[in-house]
């Protein structure tokens, strides 16, 4: 018989499902052991032991014990490393927080560790919470995040004649095929949308940037809804699915951002 | 559950249907229900009914009610220019049960969780709204929960209501009474510092 192991994690805090009438069932996203599930007992009635540290995006620092991978945690302590007060106190930001931790949630196999998954997220929700919410963030994020998850859009050239991309040139974006395809190769329908050099540029620039420069970067209109269109139709297309937050997102942002 | 009759599987597989109820709990609660006496049992088939045919939404606040409008929104002698915002109709209970306020309500029956894909479009807040542009609301009071949902519900309430002339408070976040500090979470305590009042 194998005995329970215990490990101890950095970890944040994806989704809670509730489990009984004090149980919760909790998503991590831990540097360490990647996406893991666990019990907390009697954690919705918790006043000391797990008060207020299940909360979404919340980084803690947990120890659990298992007595398999596959088995579902129990979480013996969680403690707050940081809830990040700064997003919490904004609606945007919190949304925002809210898609990234979603997004993870999504493109993460459970008990596959990935410490730059974890690295982004970390990162990302500093940015957030220190500057002003832009729409360059989020799709840096989502482009950094499809790249580590394995499922990075090809848009350095066209899909079918392998040319780079060059300026001045119309392109079009096919999520089924996975990357951008010419204007020569494409055989666009009439609602296709061509998508301009400059929007695929910034995208590959935004990949790979600094961290801190992100800040500078200011999309303008066009940029901001030709750079969405291509990644949502794209992460929409992978997971086979709308992605809810995003979703919530929009209807707020519609009624009074 | 192969032991029971068929009307008893029935009733054990309807049981567990329950929040917090199990297949065990379930079959306990069922036994019990078959040696209780048929009075008792019909007095409680017929409550269950009576609940579900009987009980609506009040036409103001949006509190489980039986008449059209709650008895809350019927009392003349409560404030009608003072507003509390609370996530579900247990909220309101508690705050009713407190005995500290005598204005009156509107239940959102639910609070905004981007994760669960439940956005401004599934919250009672056009009938908030509808309230506020037909009487003269002096003070909303936002008592959602003060977690994530909460808190993003309320900063939503915060930003739909800016334009209009109310006053917009949010319930306090702090120690409880009778509590001891040294047992408090530490986002408790950094909450009761920011928000202290002057004495």
């Amino acid at each position: 018989m194998t005995g329970r192991e215990t490990h101890k994690t950095k970890a944040f805090v994806l989704h809670c499902l509730n489990y009984g009438e004090a149980d919760l069932i909790v998503t991590f996203y831990s540097s360490d052991f990647g996406k893991l599930k666990g019990i907390a007992k009697g954690a919705k009635n918790s006043k000391k032991r797990f008060a207020n540290v299940f909360e979404p995006f919340s980084l803690t620092s947990i120890i659990f014990t298992r007595k398999s991978r596959d088995m579902l945690a129990f979480i013996d302590s969680c403690e707050i490393i940081d809830h990040y007060d700064a997003i919490r106190h904004d609606l945007e930001k919190t949304l925002i927080a809210s898609y990234f931790i979603d997004l993870v949630d999504h493109f993460s196999p459970e008990g596959k560790k990935n410490e730059k998954i974890f690295e982004l997220l970390n990162n990302f929700l500093t940015l957030l919470g220190q500057e002003k919410t832009s729409d360059a963030a989020v799709r840096f994020f989502e482009m950094r995040l499809l790249r580590l998850a394995g499922f990075e859009p090809t848009l350095d050239h066209c899909i079918t004649c392998k040319t780079p991309v060059a300026n001045g040139t119309a392109y079009y974006f096919y999520a089924q095929e996975g990357g951008i395809k010419c204007a020569g190769c494409a055989k666009p329908e009439r609602y296709d949308q061509s998508i301009s050099a400059g929007t695929v540029r910034t995208l590959l620039l935004g990949k790979d940037m600094d961290i801190d420069k992100i800040k500078l970067i200011n999309l303008s209109n066009s940029l901001a809804a030709e750079s969405r269109n291509i990644l949502i139709g794209f992460i929409t297309h992978v997971l086979s699915r709308e992605v809810k937050s995003l979703k919530v997102l929009e209807q707020v942002r519609k009624l009074c951002l | 559950m192969k032991a029971y009759a068929q009307p008893i599987k029935r009733l054990i597989s309807e049981l567990a249907k329950l929040p917090g109820i199990g297949e065990k709990t379930a079959a306990r609660l069922a036994n019990y229900i078959l040696r209780a006496t048929e009075d008792d049992v019909c007095k409680l088939a017929e409550s269950m009914v009576e609940v579900k045919r009987k009980i609506k939404l009040c036409r103001i606040c949006l509190n489980p009610t039986e008449e059209d409008i709650c008895y809350i929104c019927h009392d003349k002698t409560r404030d009608q220019e003072v507003i509390c915002v609370v996530e579900e109709p247990d909220a309101l209970a508690a705050i009713e049960e407190s005995g500290g306020f005598r204005g009156l309500y509107h239940v959102l029956h639910g609070a905004l969780a981007p994760l669960d894909g439940i956005g401004p479009d599934n919250l009672r807040l056009s009938e908030l709204l509808l309230r506020i542009n037909n009487g003269h609301i002096r003070e909303i009071i936002i008592a959602t929960n003060p977690n994530v949902h909460g808190e993003a519900t309320a900063l939503l309430i915060t930003r739909m209501l800016k334009e209009k002339d109310i006053k917009l408070t949010r319930i306090a976040t702090g120690v409880p009474m009778g509590g001891d500090l040294k047992y408090i979470d530490k986002m408790t305590i950094s909450k009761s510092l920011e928000f202290r009042r002057g004495m």
